[in-house]
């Protein structure tokens, strides 16, 4: 069975914005504003492909820790000593609704483990795809080539990309990295839902984890020229105990000249992974 | 032989591609180009969209035996397809337990070349020099090339971008398997989505200039435009160690891709090394409309290839020590 994942969120202005769910959370003050709906007066420019929908078309990135660790955290050393204050992890208030991930015990037990040994365990270290929604909010630009039918997202991370089918019904034939994405507008939202996941990927380095029955609902909303709303809910009954969500502002990158560069990350951790293997000089 | 140590991502419906692909190739015959409009987008590019293999059995160099013809005869293409159903698509298991079965792991259930040769007949898809043969290797192209010969399996460092699941790089080149391509286009931009090893390559058409000198990078730098019909890309930049046959950063890559009909987009493109070539060469691809879609191929988190490739090589080395 398929619990329903549609939010009704109630956005009222400057106000708190209050989710009337079963698995409602009060946000807390300061939280990132609840989105899911364009300011009054703000009307996004259309597609060039004349089919009435907002044009998402651009380079877009976050601008925040959620990277580090998408709760709530004070800066803290970073795990290499020698790279001192340019490596140490920056604070951050998080980006999920109610600062809590509801894990289930053993879960979060994992989760613990998963910290502890993040250098051995986490996907990014060794430039493995990283999954959505994290491939968002890596601190690396991301494009977003917008047709009816199709929407790419392509990451400067790893080269990582994936196609947002949209209206579309079909399944993916095989689990993956970056999921499988069906697209379709809710006015001037693009909702995502995304499945199929592999369960080898996480949400952060701070080792919040999911499992391959991960289903994530993605809004993407245009609030401004050059600001898109995020809003995440995460789903996944085998390691949480109810639904929750994420959400973050994605900004534009406006610089003239902005495109995406290449990140291929693969010939950074051959040494790391492979090193053992090669051949001793004598 | 290659030794292909990675699994493709998928087990493709071979037949049902291989049946598409017939059709279009039968569909595009009967619709020669310039007979009817070409498609356009709604701001009035050329619409080049869609997905496209370039799955081949046509040779990328002429082989010796057609020396001096540039295309061949139906009968001849019909004759060359059927040969190569009967040698290269068969499960052998001759010579269990050697090496050569090994590298045969993967027979034609795993691979996905095609069956067909170019919709042109042409005998190669080298096309200049009208000889249809990369050209010789300058002084210093052919000690490059007797350096990479040389390398064996001390690290991944001297095994091939692709092996070591990095990129199959540019130019967009026919290969054993994932050989679909996805065009999307917006206003400013095309771009090409590589299912081998995933990469999505972003083409601004803007006119803006390439970026600094200093950036070098696996797919250089792109910038696109369009010449009438034709999307014209030229792509400099490139990394030293992107090396296409022995290319170096001097790499002045030109490409250009033409909707020839509804079912074919042609697409050639020059190599401009003076540093590794004695001269300029170009190839022709026809690349084929398909109703596949681009699956995520993940390589280098799969590449138990590599770790296998490297502990064989050790032991190997172990053993000759110990005698």
């Amino acid at each position: 069975m398929r619990p329903r994942l549609r939010l009704a969120i109630v956005a009222a202005g400057a106000a708190i914005g209050l989710a009337v769910l079963s698995f409602a959370v009060m946000p807390t003050a300061g939280q990132a504003p609840a989105g899911g709906q364009a300011p009054a007066g703000y009307k996004a420019s259309r597609s060039p492909f004349k089919d009435g929908k907002p044009d998402l078309n651009g380079i877009w990135q976050a601008n925040n820790t959620a990277n580090w660790d998408i709760q709530g955290h004070a800066a803290r050393q970073g795990p290499i000593l020698e790279l001192g204050a340019a490596f140490s992890v920056p604070a951050g208030l998080g980006v999920v609704e109610g600062d809590e991930i509801p894990y289930q015990p053993w879960a979060a037990a994992k989760k613990k483990e998963n910290a502890a040994n993040w250098l051995k365990l986490d996907p990014e270290i060794k430039c493995y795809m990283p999954g959505v929604p994290r491939a968002t909010y890596m601190p690396y630009p991301f494009q977003i080539v917008q047709t009816p039918t199709h929407v790419l997202m392509a990451y400067e991370f790893a080269s990582a990309s994936r196609t947002i089918y949209m209206n579309s019904k079909d399944e993916s034939p095989a689990d993956t990295w970056m999921g499988w994405s069906r697209g379709r507008w809710e006015g001037d939202t693009l909702v995502v839902e995304v499945n199929a996941f592999n369960g080898e990927t996480w949400f952060d380095r701070a080792g919040n984890f999911h499992s391959d029955a991960l289903r994530v609902v993605e809004r993407f909303t245009p609030v401004s020229r050059d600001v898109l709303q995020y809003d995440v809910t995460i789903e996944d009954p085998k390691v949480f105990t109810r639904p929750w969500k994420m959400s973050m502002p994605l900004y534009r990158r406006i610089e003239k000249n902005a495109q995406l560069l290449e990140y291929k990350c693969v010939e950074f951790v051959e040494e790391l992974m492979y090193g053992h293997l090669r051949k001793k000089t004598k | 032989m290659a030794i292909f140590e990675k699994r493709p991502s998928r087990a493709l419906a071979s037949a049902v591609v291989l049946a598409a692909l017939a059709t279009a190739t039968i569909a595009g015959q009967s619709r020669p180009s310039g007979t009817r409009a070409m498609p356009r987008t709604p701001w009035g590019d050329p619409d080049l969209q869609g997905v496209w293999s370039i799955a081949t059995i046509t040779p990328f160099e002429r082989p010796g035996a057609l020396a001096g013809k540039q295309v061949l005869t139906e009968e001849e293409a019909a004759e060359l397809e059927k040969t190569n159903l009967t040698t290269n698509n068969q499960d052998r298991r001759d010579g269990a337990g050697t090496d050569a079965d090994v590298a045969r792991a993967y027979n034609d259930f795993w691979w996905d070349r095609g069956t067909k040769v170019a919709s042109t007949r042409q005998t190669s898809l080298v096309v200049d020099p009208p000889d249809g043969r990369v050209p010789g290797l300058t002084p210093e192209g052919q000690q490059r090339a007797a350096a990479r010969a040389a390398r064996g399996y001390d690290s991944w460092e001297d095994r091939s971008l692709w092996e070591r699941c990095i990129t199959r790089g540019l130019p967009m080149i026919p290969g054993p398997y994932n050989n679909n391509y996805q065009i999307l286009q917006t206003p400013g931009y095309v771009v090409i989505l590589h299912e081998m090893i995933h990469d999505a390559r972003i083409i601004p058409l803007g006119g803006q200039p390439h970026v600094g000198q200093n950036i070098r990078q696996w797919f250089g730098d792109s910038r696109g435009r369009w010449e009438g019909e034709t999307l014209v890309v030229d792509t400099t930049n490139f990394s030293e160690k992107a090396n296409y046959r022995g290319s170096t950063d001097r790499l002045h890559l030109i490409e250009r891709f033409t909707r020839v009909n509804a079912d074919t987009v042609k697409y050639e493109f020059t190599i401009d090394d003076p540093t590794t070539f004695t001269r300029k060469w170009t190839a022709s691809i026809p690349m084929s409309h398909t109703d596949e879609q681009i699956y995520e191929y993940a390589c280098h988190e799969g590449n138990y290839g590599m770790v296998n490739l490297l502990s064989g090589a050790r032991v190997q080395e172990k053993a000759a020590d110990g005698k």
